[in-house]
């Protein structure tokens, strides 16, 4: 009963004096929100072209109004691809691209319908190769239709050729990346305030204070530990209910929480053992507050960049993918889009847990190690 | 009985060349206000902090009411007051006295009880739900002497609890000690202000360089300052 009761006040006095540091309260919940929010939409235009279908900025002229060229000028018009754009009058084939944004010009000629003269393309000069070839190939497909008198050509090579590309298991969305990222970045600084917290209390005196009093040194721990594993978790649930609620009609992109959401409670109780291990590893070998700052940061700045948190681990080379895989963030990352991106069993979630435990046992027990109380 | 026995204590710190205690030895009868007296670096805060179990590493023994220390049993019979302002700056006097009666096992009870009654005596009642980061030198070294006395211990250890106090609040503190000593608990005083040894102690011990240069009545020596340059060659406040 003593005992629970002195746990209960030391975890009650570590809150009151975190909860009453705004700089520190600022450092852990809004760095993560206006980084989820700023990098997101940094990232946005990465994420576009790989995940989801960008339509083909086109301008089409048709002079002649003929039958096969109007349906020619329809079917790409309504393909869902296509994003016509009208051709600003006057204008020659240089300055469609610069007025309008537009990626191609298509010019079906008087003579098409005769079968006289080809459909002329015209590409924006700085278009990519491969998407030249693409937007060709469409037109093409599309061009096909109406002098072969085929409703749709997919349809007649649909036993030709079939798409056997397994699903998307590798990139997530901007959202799904930033969010998870963000908030085990801002966890892992936990370290900061945590380690300061306990330099200041020996060197005041008050921890000193604390051991003429019949209180187990164990429990000094734990009553330091919890409240910084629980605003860990408070953390984490909070960037989740923004990303879920709030940042998808802020940056203008849905954020899809997976098919098994309540895999996120078993990942993000181990991920916030391995960030405050972290923390506690930190406290332990810190000396003064500038030392805990700096060792602090540095070690989650570069666990982030390591990790696929700044940069994201798809767009890494191949050897700084397997290079992540030393940071804990990487792991806990991936745990993440496990659940968000991959509808993971936990099975498959589980390995990743047991290198972020084996994180965390082995930060805690470097820590007991070399604390020192006095 | 006694309250305190020290006795043959040997300690150095860590990397450090000298001794911080050197054979040093101390008896304090219940019931008595002792004055430690050393100019800086005698020891003072050394002995303090081995008294009350924080210092170990040592040799020699300390017994605390008959128990030999480091002895939790025997943790609730002392207060301590430290030479730094050992509290939570953010926290309230209120909020400190909580959470430091807590860990001397108070029950919610005897905590508001107590309280209001140390809150009273060191004259902090009226701010006593503002942050200690709040109140002057004076207010804080009165509030770490509340704390000292919040469980009601037999003995009170204090180092130096007058430094750097405006002459109010040292007065307030000089009050409650006397008040304390009427009501028979036992303390032991740190300090290198002889005006204050006197004032409060019948008994005291000269301290330097971890040695004791003098223990016995107050009233053996005419001149604290002069008996310490005698015998050591330099002042009671030099560092």
């Amino acid at each position: 009963m003593t005992a629970k009761r002195q746990l209960k006040e030391l975890i009650k006095k570590e809150i009151l004096i975190r909860v009453r540091d705004k700089q520190t309260i600022l450092l852990l919940f809004l760095m993560p929100i206006i980084l989820i929010f700023f990098m997101t939409l940094a990232l946005k235009g990465v994420y576009i072209d790989k995940i989801s279908e960008r339509q083909i900025r086109v301008v089409i002229e048709n002079p002649s109004r003929l039958p096969k060229a109007n349906l020619l000028e329809e079917k790409i018009s309504s393909h869902k691809l296509i994003a016509r754009v009208h051709q600003p009058p006057g204008a020659d084939a240089e300055q469609i691209f610069e007025q309008t944004g537009a990626q191609v010009l298509v010019m079906i000629p008087p003579g098409f319908d005769a079968g006289d003269m080809p459909v002329e393309l015209y590409f924006d000069p700085v278009l990519d190769t491969g998407y030249k070839v693409a937007i060709r190939s469409l037109i093409t497909g599309l061009t096909v239709e109406v002098v072969m008198g085929i409703d749709n050509l997919d349809s007649v090579v649909a036993n030709l050729i079939v798409e056997k590309s397994r699903p998307n298991r590798d990139i997530p969305s901007p959202l799904q990346q930033t969010v998870p990222a963000y908030a085990i970045f801002a966890m892992f600084f936990i370290a900061i305030p945590m380690s300061i917290g306990f330099i200041k209390e020996k060197n005041d005196g008050t921890l000193q204070r604390l051991f003429t009093y019949p209180v187990n040194a164990n429990l000094v721990a734990l009553g330091k530990i919890t409240p910084y594993y629980m605003i860990n978790l408070v953390q984490f649930f909070l960037m989740l209910l923004i990303g879920v609620f709030m940042a998808p009609s802020m940056v203008g992109l849905s954020f899809q929480l997976g098919q098994h959401p309540w895999h996120l409670f078993p990942v993000t109780l181990v991920v916030a053992a391995a960030t405050t291990g972290y923390g506690v590893l930190v406290a332990s070998l810190a000396r003064t507050p500038e030392q805990s700052s700096t060792m602090a940061a540095t070690g989650a700045i570069l666990m982030g960049v390591l990790g696929g948190i700044m940069v994201p681990h798809f767009v890494m080379p191949a050897v700084m993918k397997k290079l992540a895989m030393v940071s804990p963030m990487y792991w806990a990352h991936q745990a993440y889009l496990d659940v968000f991106l991959r509808n993971a069993a936990f099975e498959q979630i589980l390995p990743k847990l047991i290198v972020l435990t084996g994180f965390a046992v082995v930060c805690f027990y470097l820590a007991g190690r070399r604390v020192r109380w006095i | 009985m006694k309250a305190l026995s020290v006795s043959s204590v040997t300690f150095r710190y860590e990397d450090s060349p000298r001794l911080a205690l050197d054979q040093f030895s101390l008896t304090i009868a219940e019931g008595r206000m002792h004055a430690l007296l050393g100019p800086n670096g005698a020891g003072k805060s050394t002995l303090m902090r081995i008294i009350t179990g924080i210092q170990r590493g040592y040799s020699g023994s300390v017994l605390v009411f008959g128990h030999k220390m480091p002895d939790r049993s025997a943790l609730l019979s002392l207060g301590y007051a430290p030479q730094a302002i050992s509290l939570y700056p953010t926290l309230t006097a209120r909020e400190n006295l909580r959470f430091f009666g807590a860990m001397a096992n108070l029950s919610d009870e005897e905590l508001a009880h107590r309280s209001k009654e140390v809150l009273d005596r060191t004259g902090l009642n009226d701010r006593a739900d503002e942050p200690v980061s709040q109140y002057s030198g004076g207010m804080q070294r009165r509030l770490n002497l509340a704390v000292a006395i919040l469980h009601e211990p037999k003995m009170l250890l204090l180092d130096e609890p007058t430094v750097g106090v405006d002459p109010q609040s040292r007065n307030h503190i000089y009050e409650t000690l006397l008040s304390l000593h009427a009501s028979g608990m036992t303390i032991l005083l740190s300090s290198h202000i002889m005006e204050e040894a006197q004032r409060l102690c019948s008994n005291v011990t000269l301290m330097d360089e971890g040695k004791v240069i003098f223990d016995g009545q107050m009233s053996e020596i005419d001149n604290l300052e002069r008996f310490f340059l005698e015998k050591t060659g330099r002042g009671l406040r030099d560092g």
